[in-house]
This record gives structure tokens, C-alpha cells and sequence, in this order.
């Protein structure tokens, strides 16, 4: 209980930052009375309400996508190393969008960003079904392996188009990047809700996800249908991580980093750990996004880059702890 | 020894064609006659246009596959390749930094640099106490390392000017545009010693091909082997990723490729095919990327990509088969 109190503090603590730092300034007090009172000929109103707002609100639905897919992954396969950008999914997410807009011609963002969800799902089964998840063994070198060779496939095809369609560079570089800054422009509104849809269902079959969790056997003999829980994994792991690529592009790490805090800090039940790692996410995604603001300033660096630093020690640090046994 | 001569005609025709095509296609003779008389179209294609391009391209090629070929030997693992474990991605990263703090040391040095600093943080960091490290744990770690690398690339890319930042861009993805001869002398003349220097050492492979224990009964030292066979190798990546940049999946493909093609089953012989089998790759690769698509030059990064990944994950179903993985 403490434990969460201590995470909706800093969730608030994080929204708070996100709201008042950047090139202006601006107190609470001020943010405070743009929600109460606005005014259309305050700038510092008009400068939170027009790019801050969604900047936070893309970067808290992103961020929590993440956590919960993350968390979905690495239960559903036993990979502590997985992650939606480390296995790849992210990059179909991205190569879906581009190849979306190429095809379409224009950067209509809501439905360009439709095109995330049928990448990612791909992505998840190539990934899932060559790192043997189909039949229950993916191992976390298999799969971890098996991700970075998809990951390396899709981001030299994410080139290749880049540098084919030269003059739609621009409206194919933002979903590339990683980025919150374009989120003005981003279909965030339906996103959330996709990612609530997302992250309800893996809330959902939670519980029979664990019992796979034990062994394709044990989960059977327990009652559980292990090709429909993986089914539904999938689906959740779609959802989420569609939604999240679709708004701030495909961020790499995140999904690795709040399952593993959360687990330290809800124990062992997936429901608690779905909650916290939501919340991480978002918090981290957040913090990210305002330390990227913060180090070049008045210059950004993309959210993603700064989670991305956090993410790699932290990945070497996981596979120096596998144990032997648990490495194929 | 017909299938050694087999790849040595690949890899000269390979060179030939490299030679031919690209956004224009000239004949044979106009390039011959370039060579003989030093004059006319082939001859400005030879001495300026691809010629160093592709004699760029054959040193790199070389020097990664023989890097990869060495250190697949060493850990008696087909996936322990200098891309996988991060030494590139370090490479890249020294050169990044390089350009982004003015630091005026030559590409080579840089990369050296970066490449070393990374395989000894990649030791240790894998090292355990106690037992001996098993090589899987240290291609993960290669492999997290190499993400921190490449995302500490990407932040001081940040920090460039729009056009450096494009430029290092294109350099990071792999490209062999606008190389001239200077490129393909330092590769060939750091490529050519070091590669002398393995060859030497592959009597100690040999040894520790039959794994530690045996080695260290023949008399071999284990440990001091192992780091220096491993830094020849750094090195030799290195040398690649300073003229081509961190070329993705050469290193990787070209030992078992090589060695598939020769039929060579010592560690010299395999040394030798894999570097062939890696310019071979490397030069192909390029010719692909610069010449299918008309007006458009791909970095042959790309390429090496698009090719290198289905290999990777192919060679991952195999391995899982055979219960290796």
C-alpha cells in the first residue's frame, strides 16, 4: 500500500514537471488556472493547453502501453529481456506506419496511424513463432536473439524507404524518432482508448497467463488453453504497443525497465505488477521526456533516446544475472 | 582446392561487376582499355569513381569477416561475431564522438579506440567469478552494450548541426559513398599487419578451439590467449568500421559462409575463407545497394541488413534444431 502511494506521488510530482518545464517557464499556480480559468490571451495558458497538455497526456498513454506490453511479454515467454523494442515489435509498429503514409501519400494521422496495429501484431507472431514461443519454449537467448535479427531486418527497411521516398522524408522522420514534441498532431485520444482496450484485456487473462507462466503442461492440467491465453497475450501486446508506437513513435527499453521495477515493488501477482508497471511507465516516459528537455535546453533530445540510455545498462545488468540453466 | 579457386573467382568477378555497374553501366573493354592505357571513361572509373570505392570495399569486407571468423572460433559459438557483441556499435560510437567533440585523432584511431574500450567493458562485465563465463552470457551482454553504444551515438548526434547529424546518420547505417583512395590504403594498410599478426596467432586458436581445459594441458595460457587473440581481432573490426562504418552482419555471415564454400576446416584455412567470403559479401552487397534501384544510392548498410538479418534468424532456427541454442 505504501508502495503505491509512493508511485501515484510521483506520478503527480512528474506531471507537475512535465507541465511546468520547458522553454517558458510556467508555476502550477498559472497551470492550475488554465484549467479553471482560461484565457486565450495568456501565453503561458495557451502554450500549456496547446502543447504541453497533449505532450504529457501522449507521453503518460505511451508510457503506460508500454509498461503493461512489457510486462505481458516477459510473463507470457519467461523472458526477462523482453521488451516490444528489443524483440522488434516497436520496428514493425514503425515499418507498418511509413510503409501506411508511403502508400497513402499523406500524413493523415489518424488513419496512417490504423497501420501501426496490423505491424506490430505481425511482428509479435514472426517474433514469438521464430524464438519457438508457439511451442512454448522461447528461451531468452532464442527470443532475445531472434528479436535483434527482426529488429535489425525492420530498421534497414525503415532506412531503405526513408531513403527511397526522400520527398516524404518529413512526414515519415516523427514516427521514427521516438519523440513526444509531434504530439500535438497525433490521434491521442483514440490511442488511449485502444491502449485502455489493450491493457484491460491483459488485466483480464492476467490469471491464466501466470498459470502458463508454470509450463504448458501445468497450465493445462490446471484448465487453461495455452494457445488461447498466448492468442489473447498477442492481442494485448498489440494493442498496447500499436497505440504506443501510433503517438510517440517506437520507444525502445521502456517496456523492459517498468516491468522489472514493478515486480520489486508489487510482488509476485501479475494484476499488481499490470498496475504498477502501467504507472512506471507513464512516470518514466514522462521523466524522460522533461529530462530531454532540460539537457540541451533551449534544444530537445527525444524521449527515447534518454529512456534508451537508462534501458541498455540495465538490459546487461538482467542477462548478467540469468542464470545458466535458464539460458536456453 | 576447387572450391578454394571457386571463391577466388566469385570474389574476382564480384570485383569486375562492382567495376561495371552502378548508375551507368560501361562494358568491359571501355574498362580495359582504361587499365592499359590509362586513359579515356575507364580509366576515370578506375582511378576515381569506383575504383577506390571498391578496393575499400574488399579491405573492410576482409577485415570484418576475418574478425568474425577469429572470434566464432574463439568462443566456439557461430553468434559471438564483433556486430553482435557490440564492438561496432563502440567503433561507431568513438567516431560520433569524435566529429561532435572535435577530437582530431584519425578515424582508425578513433575506431580502435571505441571498439577496445567496448570488448574489454563487454569481459568484464560477462566475467564471473568462480565458473567460466558461458559464451551466450557474454553475446547478451555484447549485445545490451551495443545497444547503450548505439543510443549514446544517437544522443551526441543530438548535438550536431542538422547536415553533420544526416552525415553521421548515413556513416552509422554503413556506407561506402565517396570513398577514395586514401580509405582503401588505410584499411588495406592497417588490414594487411594485422591480419599477418592473426595468422600467427592461430596456432594458439587451434589450441583453444578444444576448449580451455584441454588448451591450458597443452601448455596453452588460457586466459592471456584469449584477450590477446581478442584484441587482434577488435582491431581488425575496427579497421573496418573506420572506412565502411559498423556495417551490419558481415562479421557474422562470413565465417560460417566462407568455411561452407572452402570446405576449410583449420583455423587458418578458416581465417582465410572468411575473410574472402566477407569482401566478397561486403563488395556484392554494395553493388546491390547502389545499382538495383535507378538514381538511388542505398548505404550498403542497408543491404548487408536486409541480407544479414533473415541469415541471423535462420541460422537461430538451425541452431535451436539441433538443440545447440
Amino acid at each position: 500500500m505504501r508502495r503505491a502511494l509512493l508511485v501515484a506521488l510521483l506520478l503527480a510530482a512528474s506531471v507537475a514537471l512535465s507541465l511546468s518545464t520547458g522553454v517558458r517557464s510556467i508555476t502550477l499556480a498559472e497551470a492550475l488556472s488554465a484549467v479553471t480559468a482560461y484565457d486565450l490571451h495568456d501565453p503561458a495558458h495557451v502554450t500549456l493547453m496547446a502543447i504541453r497538455l497533449p505532450r504529457l497526456v501522449a507521453g503518460l498513454v505511451a508510457g503506460a502501453a508500454l509498461g503493461v506490453a512489457g510486462t505481458v511479454m516477459q510473463t507470457l515467454t519467461r523472458n526477462p529481456l523482453a521488451d516490444p523494442g528489443i524483440l522488434g515489435i516497436n520496428a514493425g509498429a514503425a515499418f507498418a506506419l511509413l510503409l501506411g503514409a508511403a502508400v497513402l501519400g499523406r500524413s493523415d494521422q489518424g488513419a496512417v496511424a490504423l497501420f501501426a496495429f496490423p505491424g506490430a501484431a505481425l511482428a509479435s507472431l514472426a517474433v514469438f513463432s521464430l524464438g519457438g514461443g508457439l511451442r512454448g519454449e522461447a528461451g531468452p537467448v532464442r527470443l532475445t536473439l531472434a528479436g535483434a535479427a527482426l529488429n535489425a531486418l525492420l530498421l534497414s527497411m525503415v532506412t531503405a524507404l526513408v531513403l527511397i521516398r526522400q520527398d516524404s522524408l518529413d512526414i515519415l522522420r516523427f514516427w521514427v524518432a521516438g519523440s513526444l514534441t509531434e504530439a500535438v498532431y497525433r490521434p491521442v485520444a483514440g490511442m488511449a482508448l485502444v491502449m485502455l482496450a489493450g491493457a484491460a484485456l491483459a488485466f483480464l487473462i492476467a490469471p491464466l497467463i501466470e498459470a502458463l507462466s508454470m509450463g504448458a503442461n501445468v497450465a493445462r492440467g490446471l484448465g487453461t488453453q495455452p494457445a488461447r491465453v498466448q492468442a489473447g497475450g498477442l492481442v494485448a501486446v498489440t494493442l498496447t504497443t500499436g497505440a504506443a508506437v501510433a503517438i510517440a513513435g517506437p520507444i525502445a527499453f521502456l517496456g523492459l525497465m517498468a516491468p522489472h521495477l514493478a515486480r520489486a515493488a508489487a510482488g509476485a501477482s501479475m494484476r499488481a505488477q499490470l498496475l504498477i508497471s502501467a504507472a512506471l511507465g507513464a512516470i518514466i516516459l514522462t521523466l524522460a521526456d522533461v529530462a530531454g528537455r532540460l539537457v540541451l535546453a533551449p534544444g530537445e533530445v527525444r524521449a527515447g533516446i534518454m529512456v534508451a540510455l537508462l534501458g541498455g545498462p540495465l538490459f546487461i545488468w538482467i542477462a548478467r544475472r540469468l542464470r545458466p540453466g535458464a539460458m536456453s | 582446392m576447387k572450391r578454394v579457386i571457386l571463391l577466388a573467382g566469385l570474389l574476382g568477378l564480384a570485383t569486375v561487376a562492382a567495376l561495371l555497374h552502378g548508375q551507368l553501366d560501361v562494358g568491359p573493354s571501355v574498362l580495359w582499355q582504361g587499365l592499359v592505357t590509362g586513359e579515356g571513361p575507364g580509366a576515370l572509373i578506375l582511378d576515381t569513381i569506383r575504383g577506390p570505392r571498391v578496393a575499400t570495399a574488399l579491405g573492410a569486407g576482409a577485415v570484418l569477416g576475418l574478425s568474425g571468423t577469429i572470434f566464432q572460433t574463439l568462443f566456439r559459438n557461430p553468434l559471438a561475431a564483433p556486430d553482435l557483441l557490440g564492438f561496432n556499435a563502440g567503433a561507431g560510437l568513438a567516431i560520433i564522438a569524435g566529429i561532435a567533440f572535435g577530437i582530431a585523432l584519425p578515424a582508425p584511431v578513433l575506431a580502435a579506440a571505441g571498439g577496445l574500450v567496448v570488448a574489454v567493458l563487454v569481459g568484464l562485465l560477462a566475467y564471473r567469478r568462480g565458473h567460466g563465463t558461458p559464451a551466450l552470457t557474454i553475446i547478451l551482454v555484447g549485445l545490451g552494450t551495443g545497444f547503450t553504444a548505439t543510443a549514446l551515438a544517437t544522443f551526441l548526434m543530438t548535438l550536431l548541426p542538422g547536415t553533420a547529424a544526416a552525415e553521421a546518420q548515413r556513416w552509422l547505417t554503413g556506407s561506402l559513398a565517396a570513398r577514395d583512395w586514401g580509405h582503401a590504403g588505410q584499411v588495406w594498410g592497417i588490414g594487411v599487419p594485422l591480419a599477418l599478426l592473426a595468422f600467427a596467432q592461430a596456432r594458439h586458436l587451434m589450441a583453444m578451439e578444444l576448449g580451455g581445459e584441454l588448451a591450458s594441458g597443452l601448455g596453452v595460457r588460457v586466459e592471456r590467449t584469449r584477450w590477446q587473440v581478442s584484441a587482434t581481432a577488435v582491431l581488425l573490426a575496427a579497421a573496418g568500421v573506420a572506412v565502411a562504418g559498423p556495417v551490419p552482419f558481415v562479421a557474422l555471415m562470413a565465417g560460417p559462409f566462407g568455411a561452407r564454400m572452402t570446405g576449410a576446416r583449420g583455423p587458418a584455412g578458416r581465417m582465410a575463407a572468411g575473410a574472402a567470403a566477407g569482401a566478397l559479401i561486403v563488395v556484392l552487397a554494395d553493388l546491390l545497394a547502389r545499382a538495383t534501384l535507378p538514381g538511388l544510392q542505398l548505404p550498403v548498410g542497408v543491404a548487408t541488413g536486409l541480407l544479414g538479418a533473415p541469415y541471423l534468424l535462420w541460422r537461430l532456427s538451425r541452431e535451436m534444431d539441433r538443440g545447440d541454442l
